[in-house]
């Protein structure tokens, strides 16, 4: 750690008390914002979640009524359902395709930077957007996705009003949106194994598959720890592509849980105190999930 | 372990090997299977992804019976700019653009200014509490907005900050991340430049603004990236703060206009292709540059 103070200015009294100060004013903007708007609503999170409004102004102390609604609530744990479904399925299909991806981009010579541009495309597009056009794209009629499908004569699947396939929609867009970021991050993982590992498996009469099963995705592992954090936070806050995708619909069948949080505290009918504690067990989960794949990454990372 | 088995193996192995030291290389000779497999299963995958984009880039320029049309096209039979016309006459795209370039460009450069104080700070001073505070900063990645949406909003409510761009701004400008990348990096700045400037007599904001800035350009980069991105596409905090038209950026307005039903979906479509433009347009002049910044910035 630096130690900045010389000794010999010591005796300069003003200028002292100038530098004593100076780390405080440093950081004074940045912690003024985090108390006010991070810090103090994360406790007052808690606090609110034993209030209940239905109008955001007047308050009533519910004790933990919130936490006993809510958890005999049907569309809550349905709502949960979804969430740890499409988070699964979207951390796991997106962290092995990004996988496969970064090994196949990084050992591509010709047309790489064309291909990187294109599979990072949809990481620029606002997700917002990105709804719209698989919106359009999956529709069951006059969808790109179908008329493929009905041309090699394998139907319309209804992808975003059958409820059984919307939630597969909505994570196949999801994948979709985050495949190039996260292939990305790997490939510099990729980039930092030093080659003369490859050149010796090659020169021991190593495969390619060989090569990427015992050397790549090895030394991989602390990369892939970095995408499957980002991946499953980006899971469990899934939220702007679903609201112009399907809405949380057909029925509630793509509603996770951001969208549950924000329609209880945001649009009629409120219901402050079901949002505040979903908030509460929300933050609860991420936290554990997060710290758990930490504390995995660490120790993997001391093998 | 790595330094002695290319020698050894290459004992084992006999001959000097005259293939180029990569073991995908396929340099100046026939390329392998392999490497066609790759190369097919790449631009595969690279039209699959793209397609989408630029089937619905299509679609806002056909009519709308043709969109309704069985069997439907893939190409528009006539094509017509009327979608752009008219969605744009619905859409008031410059006002949105103008908030959206507003709220992306202040919410950076204040991003940028406290986020790097805060680092320079934490990692050239030794100062009471400094720990503790950047310990506050590391938890507060465990606190994403989304999960604090509620109490947020009850602060910006109690400053009168609902429906105003700063309401839009400020709250998600302390980014822990910001923070913690820029302080990584300035760890690897050598004290000595800072001890000779305060010998020189140069103040303390001084040395910050003249040698430690100029220095830390490149993590500043990938801080400014990483903000510009995702306040440019950002929506739960817009959708919220922003119930009023005069104040929203792009991606709020879209949602509301998409959710219109009177709005035919090409009009839609249209207004959508009009809003990547501008961030594929910066893409294409930054890219080398936005792709390894990003990667680099969510490794450490």
């Amino acid at each position: 750690m630096s130690v900045v103070a010389p000794a010999r200015a010591r005796g300069v009294r003003g200028w002292m008390r100038g530098k004593n100060l100076a780390p405080y004013l440093f950081v004074l903007p940045n912690m003024l914002i985090f108390a006010v708007f991070t810090i103090w609503p994360a406790f007052n999170g808690f606090n609110l979640s034993f209030y209940d409004s239905s109008n955001g102004r007047t308050y009533r102390p519910v004790g933990t009524g919130n936490y006993t609604n809510i958890l005999s609530d049907s569309q809550f744990w349905g709502v949960v359902q979804h969430t740890v479904l499409f988070t699964l399925g979207f951390v796991v299909l997106s962290t092995v395709l990004a996988t496969a991806l970064a090994l196949m981009l990084n050992s591509q010579r010709r047309g790489r930077g064309a291909l990187s541009a294109a599979y990072f495309l949809p990481v620029l597009i606002s997700p917002v957007v990105v709804g719209i056009i698989w919106k359009a794209a999956l529709d069951r009629t006059t969808g790109l996705v179908n008329q493929v499908l009905s041309a090699i004569g394998l139907g319309t699947p209804g992808w975003l009003v059958d409820s059984s396939l919307s939630l597969v929609s909505v994570i196949l867009v999801g994948t979709w949106i985050h495949l190039g970021f996260y292939a990305m991050i790997l490939i510099s993982g990729l980039q930092s194994i030093d080659t003369s590992l490859y050149e010796a498996a090659r020169m021991d009469g190593a495969g390619v598959w060989q090569s990427v099963r015992l050397i790549s995705l090895p030394l991989l592992r602390p990369t892939l720890m970095v995408v499957i954090i980002l991946a499953t936070i980006a899971g469990f806050q899934a939220f702007d592509f679903v609201y112009t995708l399907t809405g949380g619909g057909p029925v509630g069948a793509t509603t996770l849980i951001i969208q549950y949080i924000y329609e209880n505290a945001f649009s009629y009918p409120i219901q402050y105190g079901l949002a505040s504690a979903a908030a509460v067990i929300l933050f609860v989960v991420v936290f554990a999930v997060t710290f758990v794949n930490y504390a995995i990454g660490r120790r993997s990372d001391s093998i | 372990m790595s330094a002695q088995t290319p020698s050894t193996l290459a004992q084992r192995s006999g001959s000097a090997d005259p293939q180029p030291p990569t073991w995908t290389s396929t340099g100046g000779r026939a390329p392998s299977t392999g490497a066609v497999v790759r190369a097919t299963l790449l631009i595969a995958g690279a039209i699959l992804v793209v397609t989408p984009v630029l089937w619905a880039a299509m679609s806002s320029f056909k009519t709308q019976a043709e969109l309704a049309q069985t069997p439907p096209t893939l190409w528009p039979n006539h094509p017509t700019a009327d979608n752009y016309t008219s969605g744009l006459q619905a859409f008031d795209f410059v006002h949105f653009l103008t908030n959206s370039v507003i709220v992306t460009v202040s919410a950076t450069v204040l991003t940028l200014i406290i986020n790097s104080m805060a680092a320079y700070a934490l990692s050239e001073y030794n100062f009471r509490g400094r720990t503790v505070l950047f310990l506050i900063t590391l938890s507060t990645i465990m606190i994403p907005l989304q999960v604090i949406l509620l109490p947020v909003y009850q602060v910006i409510a109690s400053f009168g900050m609902v429906n105003s761009l700063w309401g839009l701004i400020i709250p998600p400008a302390a980014t822990p991340t910001g923070v913690f990348l820029l302080r990584q990096y300035m760890l690897t700045l050598p004290d000595e430049m800072i001890e000779a400037a305060r010998i020189d007599g140069a103040g303390e904001f001084k040395i910050f603004l003249r040698i430690i800035l100029p220095l830390s350009r490149p993590a500043l980069a990938v801080v400014a990236i990483f903000s510009v991105i995702w306040r440019w596409n950002d929506f739960l905090w817009p959708l919220i703060v922003a119930q009023d038209e005069s104040v929203q950026t792009l991606p709020v307005a879209i949602a509301r206009f998409a959710s219109q039903q009177a709005i035919p979906f090409n009009q839609i479509l249209a207004v959508s292709v009009v809003t990547i433009i501008p961030i594929i347009v910066i893409f294409l002049f930054l890219q080398r540059h936005i792709i390894a910044g990003l990667a680099q910035g969510s490794i450490k």
